[in-house]
């Protein structure tokens, strides 16, 4: 069971190798539309044309712009993403830094919606046509017409700045210092090192932005969750185990939600992949040092390789999370499995 | 135009449905102060008053009646530039909407009717796009294409088609296995007629409910690309330009982030109601994710 | 003591404001180790009465009165109506256990089936170690080979016939007192249904369990049931002993039924057939007298305003009818069937060989899969005015067979051939040529009406083609022409095939094919959606056509009985090759292939006396579709 879930995901992952390469070709191609300047703006004042061929020669922006491709994707492929332009720092050193604050931010978020979410979806089943269910839905509603980063500020706005209950900027109070270093992952360091004092610290950083997160993944599984366990107590088989005496509560939990869960777990999969999009402005918003920040400070001073670069790492984060919820899914449909199998 | 009566059902069950009626009253709202804007606002919404900076709203201790939501830090009028911001929300939410609903459903009729490599490049094609994360996709585009409304529109098209496609694709792909299909082809319909007299009708509803969405998703990617300076000129007021002026002074004045978040909140609230509404009034499958789990 | 006894059950819905009585006063009664049948077309009420025992009526309905006295083994008497709902589920599944219609959806598909029948052992107090054993010998008694491996199978891995026995075995696994079956073999081929039936008597018998049949189908009641009660709008019209009620019925719509079942041997007689059908819910609460009434070839004004009673005509044979009823039977002519000499010019259509595969899926490695040969090799021909049956089970590839006829597939060999003219590739010319000359009557008219289309605008379709440039008011009168011709009651032309009823769907279906006047139709499956008195009218229907028209039909179906009604020759197609071909009347007096040996041996015969059903077929997990 587990080298056969292996084997799948494993089968996923190459196919997903040719989605990468039209992705990332797309990023290149796209990016060379611009009509700003980088070159021009990263040029200290008084600087002659002279300095800008040379500027230009450096980063390779002379070249034609299929080779310019090739060279960039062989480099990458290299682990070489280039020198960011602004930071005049390799992007590859950018990233490594600033990857594992985003993935800490997104698996809680992740957790926090899917736990949130399929409970919340099982309640408003278990009390439906209740005023439970009403004031649930009601929730879905507001949750979903607000997006995360407004929730981002509100939630600042709220419970940071008026209620004064969680800090609200970057990953670690002031005057706490960092973990050394082992993972690069700021709570696994902290716990593998014992300091206690930066795991709290950690964590209460993380409560607000992941919220934000949660809220926008939350409601939908709700709401699919719910419909399709509606929908699914009206099948044959779910009628047959109640002619069989099946009890009420094993019917609901045994055979109704997994076969309910499919489609909340495929909707899991896309929603998932469109959580790393919210991380982006609700980093920026929480001046949390991920690639989401990262990103925007590169928009905002055109700086082309950090672009794309993190926007390659982006697509790769949506296709891992896609293949791994994929698996989940074949894993708990048989059909999949057997037919996967084969 | 005779209605059949499923269409004449169908359009009384939308005029009674509650969600669809409060989500059109408050867009049908929007869009009159919207348009109205010049004659309804107080002020011009550029117009600065440096002595009447940072004004709470008129209900609150220290406001003015002169500026009934308060002003932002220049000392502009904060409900002046809610009804001109208004105007860029619908006006990209309609326009933005309609576009990526055409190209969307277009391609997913195409599809789904001629399948074989046709069928298999679009479905390649949503593949790649769905590997982005909407926001990461629009934020190059716009550096790549240069800022502007629309500018913001195209990507909002470029980026949006998919959710039609692939939604639409399958619902479409289950007319296509109706025999009805068969039979039209069989009549010795051509494939514009089968596409347009046999499918487009089936998916219809689907494409309705979908679109009211999408004009929720369209005003929320407005709102963050002018949040983040990649949309309207500077000196146009738009709801997210708004939010990102006041972020900096919300200890002092939240108002003036929250009375935006409440316009966007309220539009997006509509559109969503409309299309929850509408979905249950026309009876689409259309549970959000239902369709991908087929 | 019997086992379950009804009396005056009453089921009544609220409907758009109005409380319409669904099922009035039933009485009847099960002896242990009896088979009661429930015989009705849809819409009697045949399936409510499963409902009412497992408390799962549709919302809105209630049980407005009576009782159902339900006594077990301990001698107890419980009104299963009355009773807390608690108890009733303890009942369930143990001392009253149900065999569902539809085998495939009734199993979890997540849950393999040892899963699924160990829950249920486990629910009746099997202690864990012998469950297993207990469920190797449960599903040995139903006759399925190797169970120890196909415990560990999931239902999508078996077929109809296996998930079938599965939950035979899981019913009678509780040796129950009461065993309700719901048309139990309706989703299952021919040869399927006589093994299914053949095990599900033996297990009753040999457990004495009383048992509640519910079928549409009184051929098959009669074989299977010791006594029958039939069912009309809600009420019981006849019950008596299997024997009587299907060989000497008394009620004008038993009677009805029985002679709108074409017969499998013997003479051909046109069938005679009911007008209209059984009225829906909405139709019941305006019905006044007799709920026959409207349909009874032998009404008279008092059958309009009383409603008449049960009364008994014989020993344990009652009838609902007025006395007055004599009962006479119209007599009928017999069909002359058209021999193939008769009309012995060109062919209209030839098949020669032609065979279809589809190629297996893609792999993640972009490797082929097996694919699929559903049709392997088939030939035919058409001449002009002829029926020719194609007999098949499901999986015989007689429906591709029919998109490669209609140029909807391509053929991966052979040739097909219209007056002459290849049009074994399709392309807009085969399709001109095929438009004039031949057109397909589809399956289930659900699917093959677009419900955004009214009936003037469907059954002139093929005038709104590109080339056609047809006005409105020539559309219209060929829409009222069309209709005429089909039997249909000039005010539908502007209905949607949402507001008309089964049969009717199936005529609008049939008039749009005859639109441009083709000279053979293909008809797939037509009658198999329809209830036996529908199936009649479509039937003569399409023998009336052949009479004013001189058109040829190409009727495709896995009925025998319809077949041998309608065809002058037929085909007889197992796994995409056709095994049989010849006059039908030849066929069925010396079958040549074990195949269709085997089909008509599976068919209930008509005469009760003669043996059915024939040995079982042991089904094997290879077998599995």
């Amino acid at each position: 069971m587990a080298f056969l879930t292996l084997q799948l995901l494993f089968r996923r992952l190459v196919l997903a190798i040719p989605i990468l390469l039209c992705v990332s070709a797309l990023v290149f191609g796209i990016l060379r539309l611009l009509p700003a300047d980088p070159v021009g703006m990263s040029l200290p004042p008084g600087a002659t044309a002279a300095d800008y061929e040379k500027l230009k020669q450096a980063f390779g922006l002379d070249r034609p712009l299929f080779e310019q491709y090739l060279i960039w994707l062989g480099k990458l492929l290299s682990g070489d993403m280039g020198g960011s332009i602004f930071f005049r720092r390799p992007v590859t050193e950018l990233i490594a830094k600033a990857l594992p604050a985003t993935l800490e931010l997104v698996s809680a978020g992740f957790a926090l919606g899917v736990i949130v979410g399929g409970a919340g979806g099982l309640g408003m089943f278990a009390m439906r046509g209740g005023a439970g269910e009403h004031a649930l839905d009601g929730a879905t509603t507001i949750m979903m017409a607000i997006p995360e980063f407004l929730w981002a500020i509100l939630l600042i706005l709220f419970v940071g700045v008026s209620l004064q209950l969680l800090p609200f900027i970057g990953r670690l109070g002031p005057g706490i210092q960092l973990p050394p270093p082992v993972t690069g992952f700021l709570l696994v360091d902290s716990v593998l090192t014992g300091r206690w004092d930066s795991l709290r610290s950690a964590l209460l950083h993380l409560v607000l932005p992941a919220t934000a997160l949660a809220i926008g993944l939350a409601p939908l599984v709700m709401r699919v969750l719910r419909s399709s366990l509606l929908e699914t107590v009206q099948d044959d088989y779910i009628t047959q185990a109640r002619l069989r005496g099946v009890s009420e509560r094993r019917i609901l939990l045994r055979h109704a939600l997994p076969n309910a869960a499919l489609p909340a777990i495929s909707l899991i999969g896309v929603q998932g992949g469109f959580m790393f999009g919210g991380t982006v402005l609700v980093e920026m918003i929480f001046a949390y040092p991920g690639i989401g920040n990262l990103m925007v400070d590169a928009v905002r001073n055109h700086d082309l390789p950090v672009i794309q670069a993190v926007a390659l790492v982006y697509c790769v984060l949506v296709l891992g999370i896609n293949a791994v919820v994929d698996v989940a899914y074949m894993a708990v449909n048989p059909r999949l499995r057997l037919a996967g199998s084969r | 135009m005779r209605l059949s009566p499923r269409a004449k059902a169908a359009w009384r069950r939308c005029l009674t449905n509650p969600r669809v009626v409060t989500g059109g009253v408050i867009i049908g709202l929007m869009a009159v102060v919207a348009v109205l804007a010049p004659w309804l606002a107080p002020h011009d919404p550029q117009e600065q008053d440096l002595l009447a900076t940072l004004l709470p709203p008129m209900w609150l201790a220290g406001g003015e009646a002169r500026f009934p939501f308060g002003t932002d830090t220049l000392g502009r009028c904060i409900a002046s530039r809610l009804m001109y911001g208004a105007r860029i929300a619908l006006y990209v939410a309609v326009v933005a909407a309609t576009g990526a609903m055409i190209l969307g459903t277009l391609l997913a009729i195409v599809a789904a009717y001629f399948g074989g490599w046709v069928d298999w490049l679009i479905s390649r094609a949503i593949e790649v796009w769905m590997a982005f994360p909407p926001v990461v996709l629009a934020l190059i585009l716009l550096v790549g294409m240069g800022a502007g409304v629309n500018k913001v529109i195209l990507a909002i098209i470029v980026i949006d088609w998919t959710r039609f496609c692939r939604v639409i694709r399958s619902e479409a792909l289950v007319v296509m296995v109706r025999d009805y299909i068969a039979a039209a082809k069989l009549a010795g319909f051509s494939h514009r007629q089968i596409m347009l007299k046999e499918m487009l009708p089936a998916v219809l509803p689907l494409v309705i409910t979908m679109m009211s969405i999408e004009m929720g998703i369209a005003v929320i990617v407005e709102a963050i690309m002018s949040f983040v300076g990649l949309s309207v000129e500077p000196d146009v007021p738009a709801w997210g330009v708004m939010i990102a002026d006041a972020r900096q002074t919300m200890h002092q004045a939240p108002w003036g982030v929250v009375l935006p978040v409440g316009a966007i909140f309220l539009a997006v609230l509509a559109f969503n109601l409309l299309g929850d509404g509408l979905r249950r009034a026309l009876d689409t499958r259309l549970v959000l994710g239902r369709a991908e789990a087929a | 003591m019997m086992t379950l006894v009804a009396k005056g059950l009453s089921v009544s819905a609220r409907l758009a404001g109005q409380t319409v009585t669904v099922l009035r006063d039933l009485d009847f009664a099960i002896e242990p180790g009896k088979i009661l049948g429930l015989v009705g077309e849809s819409g009697a009420g045949k399936s409510m009465i499963g409902r009412v025992l497992a408390r799962s009526l549709p919302s809105g309905f209630v049980v407005s009165g009576g009782s159902l006295a339900f006594s077990a083994a301990d001698g107890k008497v419980r009104d299963l109506v009355a009773m807390d709902g608690a108890d009733l589920a303890r009942l369930l599944g143990d001392r009253i256990a149900f065999i569902p219609q539809e085998p495939l959806t009734a199993l979890n598909p997540l849950l393999t089936v040892r899963a699924q029948f160990d829950e249920h052992l486990a629910r009746l107090g099997v202690p864990a170690g012998d469950r297993i054993a207990r469920m190797i010998d449960a599903l040995t008694q139903v006759r399925l080979s190797a169970p120890q491996s196909l415990v560990e199978r999931y239902p999508f891995q078996l077929s109809g016939g296996m998930c079938q026995r599965v939950l035979i075995a899981m019913a009678f696994a509780s040796n129950p007192a009461l065993v309700v079956a719901d048309e139990p073999t309706t989703a299952l081929d021919v040869s399927t249904q006589a093994t299914i039936v053949q095990i599900m008597r033996g297990l009753q018998r040999d457990h004495a369990t009383a048992m509640l049949f519910i079928t549409h189908d009184l051929r098959l009641a009669a074989r299977v049931c010791d006594e029958i009660a039939v069912l009309y709008a809600g009420e019981v019209v006849e019950r008596g002993p299997a024997r009587i009620i299907s060989q000497d019925p008394q009620h004008p719509y038993t009677r009805a039924l029985q002679a709108a079942n074409p017969p499998l041997r013997g003479p051909l007689t046109r069938l005679v057939t009911l007008p209209d059908q059984m009225p829906g819910l909405s139709a019941l609460a305006s019905l006044q007298g007799c709920r026959f009434a409207p349909r009874c070839p032998t009404r008279d004004a008092s059958c309009e305003t009383a409603s008449p009673e049960l009364r008994l005509v014989a020993p344990g044979h009652w009838v609902c009818c007025a006395p007055a009823c004599s009962g006479s039977r119209p007599a009928v002519p017999p069909i002359t069937r058209r021999s193939a000499e008769a009309s012995g010019s060109e062919p209209i259509l030839v098949v020669d060989t032609v065979a279809k595969h589809y190629p297996g899926k893609r792999d993640w490695m972009g490797r082929r899969g097996q694919g699929v040969d559903a049709v392997k090799a088939a030939s035919l021909s058409v001449r002009p005015g002829e029926f020719v049956g194609i007999v098949g089970e499901s999986g015989s590839g007689k429906s591709t067979l029919a998109k490669l006829i209609m140029g909807l597939e391509a053929p991966t060999a052979g040739r097909i051939l219209i007056d002459g003219h290849d049009v074994t590739a399709p392309s807009s010319a085969t399709r001109s040529i095929r438009l004039g000359t031949l057109q397909m009557v589809f399956q289930d008219p659900q699917s093959a009406l677009n419900p955004r289309r009214p009936v003037e605008r469907l059954v002139t379709q093929t005038m709104e083609a590109a080339r056609s440039g047809a006005s409105d008011a020539e559309r219209l009168a060929r829409a009222t022409a069309l209709l005429a011709e089909t039997g249909l009651p000039p005010e539908l032309i502007n209905r949607y095939p949402a507001q008309l009823s089964g049969g009717q769907k199936q005529r609008v279906n049939i008039a749009r094919a005859l639109c441009v006047t083709p000279r053979l139709l293909v008809a797939d499956e037509i009658v198999s959606g329809l209830d036996v008195s529908v199936q009649a009218q479509i039937l003569n229907l399409l023998l009336d056509l052949r009479t004013e028209r001189g058109i040829g039909l190409v009727f495709i179906s896995h009925d025998l009985a319809v077949v041998r009604y309608l065809c002058t020759r037929m085909l007889v197609m197992h796994q995409g090759v056709v095994v049989e071909e010849g006059e039908t009347d030849a066929i069925f007096a010396r079958p040549q292939h074990p195949y269709t040996r085997a089909l008509l041996a599976a068919a209930p015969p008509d005469e009760l006396d003669s043996p059915w059903p024939p040995a079982p077929v042991q089904e094997t997990l290879d077998a599995t579709a």
